[in-house]
């Protein structure tokens, strides 16, 4: 009887070698992607709301107002009178811009009513109510 | 004599591990990672009332007001209407007639929360021209 010879298999193998290569690349992609938030802003609680759309981060001016009234842009605490320079100087910056209020669900309206006077003021008229998606 | 030759310790740095370290990095920055999309309601002020230019006169039948009081409740054209009601009804005013401006208050001493609700249920029911007062 013939000998039955073995077949014999190449060896499989994944080459592992470059692995990390793309690891690391991938790494270096997130890290550079990522954009860290330069504001601190204050400490809100967002209302929520359904019909919420995406801010533009680009043309968007941050403006926190906290539960207290406590007014801040650009991490700077300012009082309701300055809101119409700073804001006609942003606009003068950029034209498209568009004020976000990350303002807390338990502030007063008046004080957002007078921040709103004074953005009419400055004819900063694009506003947008930052707010969490409503489930 | 014969020296007895000195066996050299072969010198590597283990790469097999390298793939291990590169993906934990990466998974621990793919997790941290909180991308900051801010979403909100969008708006559009009227201009201020000083630039008598843009002053737009409008006809008493195209104007709906809503209010909003300090409790919250809801009043659409000087009658209270609960929030679960108003989307239908402002639905069909706007349906009506596509000119309607919703003449939007909100009392000084309310919540900024009942306000922000109070106008996703508007845009909710599809009202594009709503004119937020600040009083």
């Amino acid at each position: 009887m013939a000998k039955i010879k073995k077949k014999e298999r190449p060896e499989t193998l994944i080459p592992t070698a470059s692995m990390s290569d793309i690891a690391f690349l991938l790494l270096i992609f997130f890290m550079v992607s990522t954009v860290f938030v330069k504001e601190r802003g204050l400490n809100v609680t967002l209302p929520r709301a359904a019909e919420i759309e995406k801010i533009p981060r680009k043309n968007a001016a941050t403006v926190y107002v906290d539960r207290y009234g406590t007014i801040s842009i650009d991490d700077m605490v300012v009082e309701i009178p300055q809101v119409s320079i700073i804001m006609q100087r942003k606009l003068a910056e950029n034209f498209n811009l568009l004020t976000a209020f990350r303002t807390d669900k338990e502030t007063n309206f008046g004080i957002m009513s007078d921040i709103l006077k004074q953005l009419q003021e400055a004819n900063a008229l694009r506003v947008s109510f930052e707010a969490k998606l409503k489930r | 004599m014969q020296f007895k030759n000195k066996r050299k310790n072969l010198s590597g740095i283990p790469t097999s591990s390298m793939s291990d370290v590169a993906f934990l990095l990466l998974i621990f920055f793919l997790t941290t990672t909180k991308f900051d999309i801010k979403k909100g309601l969008g708006l559009v002020l009227p201009p201020a009332s000083t630039q008598a230019d843009k002053k737009v006169r409008l006809k008493q039948e195209n104007i709906t007001k809503v209010w909003v009081n300090q409790k919250g409740q809801v009043a659409l054209n000087e009658e209270i209407v609960p929030l679960n009601e108003l989307e239908s009804k402002v639905r069909n005013i706007v349906l009506e007639n596509p000119d309607m401006v919703i003449s939007f208050k909100t009392d000084r001493q309310s919540k900024y929360d009942y306000m922000v609700r109070v106008l996703d249920v508007l845009q909710a029911a599809g009202a594009e021209k709503i004119s937020l007062s600040t009083n």
